[in-house]
């Protein structure tokens, strides 16, 4: 038995049902003060045990046990085998739990941001040693091939491969981007590593520069993020001082230089492109490739952008190896992905994940599951450039193919849970309305492609949908794919794609039935009157404002549709819930 | 040399080239809107899309160059479907005002509308609410009628460096306009017209004074006189199925006379009296007053406009010379009209030009009314001309041939070549070299002054003297000029040149902003050729050796660079507030 | 993994001083992060506790924040989530001085590091 004081965490994760934490606590220390160990093993209720539906789960710290389904007569077998013995109680034991897997995240919480030692103490700058002192440009490229890294921002190209292309690029000047222009709705991966971590991102980038052979990085923040920008700065000094970055570091012949520069807040700047633009002090709009920033990029010169989570993912191969880094993950996809996990989710977030886990096991074993213990319908990935996954799909191993595959892209790492309560039509009116607003206008396929669907999806919304109103959508749709200059209009018609494909009956109940399954589509609402429940009380009657309710004491009330402009009053206020909402 | 194939047909490009410029090779067009073949892609359309074969994607063959080994499939039925879709949607944010607008007929998206057989309005048509903006008298914007192709941007910033232009807000609002959303008449705008020369569609138009010109004419109590300037000559011709660069002078004197003018002059006149005037100014301060060298040319109105705004320490060097069609207006309501005896409020004098700076130079201050009226009433743009004279039902190609009309008609071969870049220099060569050695040139042609290199630098002996000239054209390579001036200058220096030559439209007034659409190089340089072969017909190749004009001189203006002259054919410049790009 | 195995969450420090961390990203300080960093900083002070208090990221529950992890030497290592000034003062009370953990806080989720 372990000489060091232990804690039993408990909790039970039945979603419904009584909650019997309490119950198990007293059962322990019941059994803790028979067992005479009270003084040396505290019995605690714990808020949350990242596990669901096993029952009452139990934890002993420093011994990293973890029992799930806990009856109150296991508790003496788990006091005497396992506290008193040190032995396992098999038949309890949790194994294969869905696991969250810290790679990118791994100083995140851990160390203190602001703190350059702290960094050091977790082998912080150890790769960028041994890069410089042991490993040739073309070395670090072979073991970045190794690792098999592939980009985080959206695309998933081969890092290894972009950092060869700039490298064979011949120039005096070359540029390492940091692209931290995070965007999506709901993803907030990037600010948590800048701001948690923001010493790896930094030497991940000088790994970048020697690779290529730059000189001179930048890294590219939205000014959205204040905190990320100060503490990148303030790291940026650090690593000044610490002789990481500048002239000859590590006493090498290796020189770089880090600046900021920020972005003000056009979703497009995240566009390798367009980006490079912002940086050249030129509107934000994405120019044709090729040539490919490896070739000219900023000024022309060649430049890499790698995205935040992607170079913070780089230190670690070096640290730990390029073997040790594909071992996780699926054949195609190495290494981990952390998500911003939101919308109808109990724990909302970030996790991370070693790529090919499924996404029930994010959806159900990480984030618990919907909310209010409702139905999960989908999951959207990728932004507004993903699509949405159905709960039937939720099998599917998380890796850049199996996502595609299903019409959705692995993203930036925005997932968004939508429940019974969300309507498709909705949620895609949102996506496209996010592109249109922030498209940059350049080309017409996405500058008016977008603008007409979004037209056509508030239509159907609105209950005047026709089924050619659908037909043009694809038709638009396919346009946008093919023609749109870069990857914002090129993906913007994927959520209403992905929702044509997996939830048209949404469209078909709009279209034909008038309906909106989720009564999230304000003007495809009806409210009624229902004869059995009123109380002919008369409150809707003088609340409503458009005078849509008529009738009398005599006869009854009942609301004119024509009228009726679906504000919801009368609804709110019937204290005998006589009024339904269809 | 590049091995590709596109549509099954094997070809080979040198290495850079476009799709689009490989598959003009195999005699394939494929459908552009955004691009114009004298700028660089914009990329912005999305119509000129092609497949690689086995390729999902497509790709933009404006911008894409060929790679070893592709094959490029330019047209199937996807391809054709997506351009069309692109298109409509373009259509339904444009409005359906054809028949009421300038480019009817000459309109690029109309013309694609036309060729895939447009007949349905698929999307319906969201058009933003914007004014147009005539503030200049030049130019009218209509961003209601953009495509946000871009073009206009980037003739403004790139090729001319003036930055009036910009892209305002962003998405589906996305509009041209003066950066800070102001009038284009208070922005650096310097009214070159280049943008409605490249513009797709009718979004940019030259300010139309026609109908103002008709009523004019049908006034008796009016007497029209009409000049035309050196560019035009080769150019109109293009909208009534003559090759670029046919000179068709004499049969455009005739067309005037049918329309109604009562005397036709010719600007190239003017030309000559200008080099008159401004080789006396050179060989002055060449021999007097060698602080105010470089001379700098004035006779573009645009260009005047952008020194006044953008370099106004040069205003000492410009020639103090008006441009020669303000010099023909003035004679015109001045020694024309004691010659005819006419009353000279009567008289109104049009001047039809490859320009649309004219338009704002005829009454840019009151050294334009020298005569005591304004001396030009109404510039009109080539392209006004050439709608004018389809509106009379003139048949343009089968007129005879006429001469202008005598005192400010005749001109000599120099005076013809001022409407192309080198133009004026190599003119006023020829006459400075006279009065200064007193002897004539061997061979009057100043080759390396001629042709499109943006900048075109040389040393030409004079006599004992070496002249350092400097030609630049297009505004955006005045500044490697002006910047070595400004330097020298700085550091007490002598002047990198004595005389330079600045014309704001590329290949000057050949390219001008007011000439028939679709310029290209290549166009430039026909039209150019068209003018050296005219200066090489005419037996006088002297400006000073023009007989009207010696006899100008001596009957009514007595010497150059007299008082009359002053007063007459002289103007001055002032520093603009100065304009940050 | 050794030394984050002996670092890492629910293992005790070994050095002889107790540590507490907030998360002060910018969701921590969103949910009141900063508030709880100065109740423990002054509070800590004015009840004499030989403590290190420090700032760290975000450990990515931002459903939960703020995050307080608490190091003590005697005690596994463990994370109080939707910490408040007042429950920051029982955490000094309990946790630190009396060396009682706080029930219905504490929250610790399976991850690999």
């Amino acid at each position: 038995m372990s000489t060091t004081p232990t804690i039993i965490l408990i909790k039970d994760t039945r979603l419904a049902g009584v909650d019997t934490t309490r119950d198990v606590q007293n059962v322990f220390e019941k059994c803790l003060k028979e067992a005479g160990i009270e003084s040396h093993v505290q019995a605690v209720r714990a808020a949350d045990m990242g596990v669901y539906e096993r029952g009452v789960v139990v934890k002993l710290l420093p011994q990293n046990v973890f029992y799930g389904n806990v009856k109150d007569e296991d508790v003496s077998l788990i006091v005497n085998k396992t506290l008193k013995k040190g032995e396992l109680v098999e038949h309890l034991a949790l194994r294969n739990l869905p696991s969250q897997v810290r790679v990118v995240l791994r100083n995140c919480g851990v160390i203190n941001p602001e703190s350059m030692e702290e960094y050091i103490q977790e082998k912080g700058y150890e790769g960028l040693r041994k890069c410089l002192l042991h490993l040739t440009p073309a070395q670090v490229i072979d073991e970045m091939k190794k690792s098999g890294l592939r980009g985080r921002g959206g695309a998933g190209f081969p890092t290894w491969m972009k950092w060869n292309l700039a490298r064979s690029s011949v120039a005096e000047q070359k540029y390492v981007i940091c692209n931290g222009d995070e965007g999506d709705p709901g993803a907030y991966m990037d600010r948590s590593v800048l701001e948690g971590d923001p010493h790896s991102v930094i030497e991940g980038m000088i790994i970048a520069g020697y690779a290529i052979g730059a000189s001179k990085g930048f890294f590219y923040i939205r000014a959205e993020y204040p905190l990320a920008v100060e503490r990148i700065h303030l790291a940026i000094k650090q690593a000044y001082e610490g002789g990481f970055l500048g002239q000859n570091i590590l006493g090498t012949k290796f020189s770089f230089d880090l600046d900021v520069r920020l972005g003000a807040g056009a979703f497009v700047c995240g566009e390798e492109t367009a980006l490079m633009a912002s940086i050249e002090g030129k509107r934000g709009t994405p120019r044709p490739r090729p040539p490919f920033p490896t070739q000219a990029g900023l000024w022309e010169k060649p430049t890499i952008i790698n995205n935040v989570e992607t170079l913070a993912n780089v230190p670690v191969i070096f640290q730990r190896g390029g073997d040790w880094f594909s071992a996780i993950g699926t054949e195609k996809s190495k290494g981990t992905k952390v998500f911003a996990i939101t919308g109808k989710v109990k724990n909302s977030g970030l996790v991370e994940i070693p790529m090919g886990i499924t996404m029930r096991e994010i959806v159900y074993g990480i984030g618990g599951g919907a909310a209010d213990g409702k139905k999960v319908l989908a999951v959207q990935t990728g932004g507004p450039s993903g699509g949405v996954i159905p709960e039937s799909h939720f099998d599917t191993p998380v890796s850049y193919e199996h996502l595609q595959e299903l019409g959705s892209i692995m993203g930036s790492g925005g997932m968004i849970v939508m429940d019974e309560d969300d309507c498709m039509i909705d949620i895609v009116k949102f996506y496209l309305g996010f592109c249109v607003e922030e498209s940059c206008g350049k080309c017409a396929p996405c500058r008016i492609g977008g603008y007409q669907m979004l037209k056509l999806l508030e239509k159907i919304s609105e209950g005047n949908g026709t089924d050619q109103d659908v037909a043009s959508i694809k038709r638009i749709a396919k346009a946008m794919q093919k023609a749109s200059l870069c990857a914002l209009g090129q993906t913007a018609p994927n959520p209403v794609l992905s929702t044509l494909r997996y939830f048209e009956d949404e469209y078909k109940q709009h279209i034909g039935d008038k309906k909106c399954r989720a009564g999230k589509c304000g003007k495809l609402l009806q409210y009624r009157i229902m004869p059995d429940k009123c109380k002919k009380c008369r409150l809707c009657q003088l609340k409503c404002p458009s005078n849509a309710v008529v009738g009398d004491k005599e006869k009854g009330y009942e609301v004119v549709q024509a009228k009726c402009v679906k504000c919801g009053v009368c609804y709110e206020v019937c204290k005998f819930e006589a009024v339904e909402r269809i | 040399m590049i091995r590709a194939k596109i549509n099954g047909i094997s070809l080979r490009v040198p290495e850079g080239a476009t799709i689009l410029e490989a598959a003009e090779k195999v005699q394939i067009k494929i459908p552009v809107l955004c691009k114009h073949p004298d700028l660089p892609p914009t990329a912005a359309c999305g119509i000129c899309i092609v497949k690689l074969k086995g390729m999902n994607k497509m790709l933009r063959a404006c911008c894409t160059p060929i790679e070893e080994g592709m094959e490029i499939i330019t047209h199937d039925p996807e391809i054709v479907e997506v351009r069309r879709s692109v298109i409509e949607l373009i259509l339904s944010k444009h409005p359906n005002e054809c028949l009421s607008c300038g480019r009817n007929r000459n309109c690029e998206l109309q013309k694609l509308a036309g060729d895939f057989g447009i007949n349905e309005q698929s999307f319906p048509q969201y058009l933003a609410d914007i004014p147009a903006d005539n503030s200049t008298k030049s130019l009218v914007l209509e961003p209601r009628k953009c495509i946000s192709c871009g073009r206009c941007v980037h003739v403004c910033q790139q090729m001319q460096n003036v930055w009036a232009l910009s892209f305002l807000e962003r998405g589906f609002d996305t509009r041209i306009s003066p950066a800070g959303d102001i009038q284009l008449a208070d922005s650096p705008c310097v009214k070159c017209g280049q943008c409605s020369a490249h513009c797709p569609t009718g979004a940019i138009f030259e300010y139309d004074e026609t109908g103002k010109v008709w009523e004019l004419l049908q006034d008796e109590n009016k007497y029209c006189i009409v000049q035309i300037a050196p560019a035009v000559r080769v150019a109109v011709g293009e909208w009534f199925g003559f090759k670029s660069g046919a000179n068709t002078t004499r049969k455009l004197y005739a067309a005037l006379r049918r329309m109604g003018f009562r005397a036709v002059f010719d600007t190239n006149f003017g030309a000559d009296l200008t080099i008159v005037e401004e080789a006396h100014e050179f060989v002055h301060r060449f021999t007097k007053e060698p602080t105010k060298l470089p001379l700098i040319t004035s006779c573009c109105p645009a260009w005047v406009d952008f020194m006044e705004k953008f370099y106004p320490d040069m205003v000492d060097h410009f020639s103090s010379c008006k441009s020669p069609h303000q010099m023909v207006g003035a004679l015109s309501k001045t020694y024309y009209a004691q010659k005819q005896r006419l009353d000279p409020s009567k008289i109104v004098v049009v001047s039809i030009m490859p320009c649309t700076a004219k338009k704002h130079e005829i009454s840019r201050d009151r050294e334009m009314f020298a005569s005591g009226h304004q001396d030009v009433d109404i510039s009109l743009t080539t392209r006004e001309l050439a709608r004018m004279i389809k509106q009379a039902g003139i048949d343009f190609p089968n007129l005879p041939e006429e001469d202008a009309d005598h005192m400010l008609g005749e001109y000599s071969g120099a005076g013809t070549i001022f409407g192309m870049t080198g133009g004026v220099m190599e003119a006023a060569l020829r006459t400075a070299y006279d009065y200064v050695t007193g002897g004539k040139l061997k061979n009057v042609d100043f080759e390396n002054v001629r042709g499109l290199q943006g900048v075109k630098e040389g040393t030409i002996p004079v006599g004992s003297h070496e002249v350092k000239v400097a030609v630049a054209h297009g505004l955006s390579n005045v500044e490697y000029v002006l910047n070595k001036v400004r330097e020298a200058k700085k550091n007490d220096r002598v002047p990198p040149y004595h005389f330079i030559e600045v014309m704001a439209c590329p290949g000057g007034c050949v390219g001008g902003g007011g000439q028939p659409y679709g310029v290209t190089d290549a166009v430039r340089n026909q039209r150019g050729d068209g003018l050296y072969e005219d200066d090489r017909e005419h037996k006088i190749r002297y400006s000073h050796e023009n007989p009207f004009v010696k006899k100008l001189y001596k009957e009514f203006l007595g010497e150059p660079r007299s008082e009359k002259v002053h007063h007459l054919l002289h103007t001055t410049y002032r520093p603009m507030p100065e304009y940050k790009r | 993994m050794n030394k984050s195995a002996k670092e890492g969450r629910g293992h005790p420090a070994d050095d002889g001083r107790g540590v507490i961390k907030v998360g002060m990203s910018s969701c921590g300080i969103a949910a009141g992060a900063g508030e709880v960093f100065e109740a423990l900083t002054k509070e800590a002070k004015g009840r004499g506790l030989n403590l290190e208090i420090k700032k760290c990221g975000c450990v990515g529950s931002c459903y939960a924040e703020p995050l307080v992890e608490v190091r003590l030497p005697c005690l596994p290592t463990v994370l109080y989530s939707r910490v408040n000034k007042e429950i920051a003062l029982r955490i000094l009370d309990e946790h630190i001085v009396n060396k009682r953990l706080l029930n219905d806080l504490i929250i610790d989720l399976p991850m690999k590091r």
